[in-house]
């Protein structure tokens, strides 16, 4: 019989740092958002003194520095790194995997004979330990619904070691009660609220509620889950990657920005990324939007958003350029403090010039021209850290630019940040 | 290579062809793939890791100042091992010694102290140093 397991990194990007930097062991660390915003990640030590996710830092600031909490900015590229090498490795020991985010991934194994997996589950612990100093958790489940609410157990009863296996449990309904609504894997916000005003506070009681009203209510969604809930398989392991739907680039600033010409040198780099992405996929946008607004800590509160459908799908950045920067006229009010703003390619294709030549009034001779030019300059920016060449907007002094004072710089991708060792 | 699109390729041509125009190269038929060291010195790509080395210590054993070295942490350190270590929460590199059932890290240069795990409650093997990047020029 196949199983199901959800398995994750304890604290990923906490680990991260101190895997490959010994003396954040053992020590309470916390890990903070883009442009420093709010904590996302916390050691074992951190969470004992108290510190909250998601807190602001600027309101715990004075807080972390008297408990001698070490704060480090993130560094994206090394939990990227990081992650990869996760799940490169657990492919080696499971049949099938679906990575579900940068530190999760849903695995299918066979049962042996015996139904016992907790060898398997104890050795991968050790194997991903030993090759990367991570910790993870192991839920093992009928179905992913289940093995994500193992996962989740696991964590919760100290004396399971990481790794919880539902099959195992002799009164699973104990354990149920024990997971609010709102935990269950694929409810919301909004259907937790309609749940708990209906009386159901937790996934035993979910799983008994009538199906019929959940159905009614939140349709053929919320009864996959109802009935992965009570042990039949809905959802499938997803193996392949699917196509992107989208590709966005958005970043908070490090400076409100009050001023037409920063959002729009700010939109333009994020431009000049997004396009890169789809190029580097082979993709092509027909309809791009543009956004900004207030801080969510402001008392004025701001959001605008505009966006263009575009007869000729593209990927190249001088024409994406433009029709940003006309769109930025739109979203830009000088009456409040920009906190964040980004671009959005929507509606993606598949980029083939021919294809285009046939289907446009551009000669083939053209578009090929466009391409060359395009592609020289992403191979010389490749060649020289992207600083080779460049549009002129992002050549003024950013004063936006975001915030990563704490960043720990360390990183297992580029041969300028690798650790030394004093030996 | 199942994981060139996950770790950047370093392409050296084992043979190049630069006639432009006429005969075709009586070599054409001998050129074989790019060396690829990637693929010849990390064994377990996802497992390995590049460290900078400051300091002397391990002279004896061909590890100098600023040099490269690769570790990879999927193998099991045994005696004699170049290893990765960390003392009370520092990186070090020793050589793993085992000498009447005790274990030591042992410096390579005899003005440096031996460690042994004894003495230390915070001491543990990180990984097995497999090449050390000497550059000469």
């Amino acid at each position: 019989m196949k199983a199901i397991a959800l398995i994750d990194g304890n604290n990923f990007y906490a680990s991260c740092e101190q895997s490959i930097n010994p003396a954040l062991r053992k020590k309470p660390l916390v890990i903070l958002s883009n442009n420093d915003g709010c904590i996302i990640a916390r050691s074992p030590e951190a969470r004992i003194l108290g510190i909250k996710m998601g807190t602001p830092y600027f309101k715990e600031k004075e807080k972390l520095s008297k408990l001698g909490v070490i704060v480090l900015s993130s560094n994206y590229s090394l939990y990227g790194d990081m992650s990869k090498r996760l799940m490169n490795l657990l492919r080696k020991h499971c049949e099938k995997i679906e990575i579900y985010s940068i530190d999760e991934a849903f695995v299918s194994i066979s049962r042996p004979k015996d139904n016992n997996l907790h060898v398997w589950a104890r050795s991968l612990r050790s194997f991903i330990y030993q090759n990367l100093n991570i910790t993870i958790t192991i839920g093992i489940g009928e179905n992913k619904v289940r093995a994500k609410l193992a996962n989740k157990l696991a964590k919760e009863i100290d004396q399971s070691s990481g790794i919880l296996d539902l099959s195992d449990l002799q009164n699973a309904d104990d354990y149920f009660k024990r997971v609010k609504v709102e935990s269950i894997w694929g409810i919301g916000d909004q259907t937790s609220k309609w749940l708990r005003s209906k009386g159901i506070k937790n996934a035993k009681e979910f799983k008994e509620m009538d199906t019929y009203e959940i159905t009614k209510k939140i349709g053929i969604v919320g009864k996959r889950i109802q009935l992965e809930l009570r042990g039949y398989k809905c959802l499938p392991i997803e193996n392949i990657k699917k196509t992107k739907k989208e590709i966005r680039v958005s970043r908070s600033f490090g400076e409100p920005i009050t001023k037409e010409e920063d959002l729009k040198q700010a939109l333009a780099i994020y431009t000049i990324k997004a396009s890169r992405k789809m190029r580097i996929q082979n993709l092509q946008t027909s309809t791009i939007i543009v956004f900004t607004r207030t801080s969510h800590y402001s008392n004025y509160n701001y959001q605008k958003s505009a966006y263009k459908n575009l007869i000729e799908p593209t990927n190249k950045t001088n024409i994406i350029l433009k029709i940003v920067l006309e769109l930025a006229k739109e979203i830009y009010n000088p009456e409040y403090k920009l906190a964040k703003a980004g671009v959005i390619m929507q509606k993606l294709t598949t980029y083939d010039y021919l294809q285009k030549s046939i289907n446009t009034s551009f000669s083939e001779e053209k578009l090929l021209k466009e391409d060359n030019l395009i592609r020289t300059i992403d191979a010389l920016n490749e060649k020289f850290d992207n600083k080779a060449i460049t549009w002129c907007i992002t050549k003024r002094k950013q004063n936006w630019r975001m915030n990563k004072n704490l960043l720990s710089g360390t990183s297992t991708t580029n041969l300028k940040g690798i650790p030394t060792i004093i030996i | 290579m199942y994981y060139t699109s996950d770790f950047k390729v370093l392409l050296i041509p084992l043979l190049s062809d630069s006639v432009s125009a006429g005969f075709p190269s009586p070599a054409d038929d001998y050129i074989e793939e790019n060396i690829d060291l990637n693929e010849h010195l990390l064994r377990n790509p996802f497992s390995t890791f590049f460290l900078r080395v400051k300091g002397d210590s391990m002279i004896n054993s061909g590890i100098y100042d600023k040099d490269l070295i690769i570790v990879d942490k999927s193998l099991t350190p045994k005696p004699g091992n170049i290893v990765i270590a960390t003392i009370d929460g520092e990186f070090t590199v020793k050589r793993f010694s085992i000498k009447d059932d005790k274990l030591y890290l042992k410096a390579e240069n005899h003005n440096y102290p031996d460690f042994n795990f004894e003495d230390y409650s915070d001491i543990n093997i990180w990984g097995v140093v497999i090449y050390s990047i000497h550059k000469l020029t």
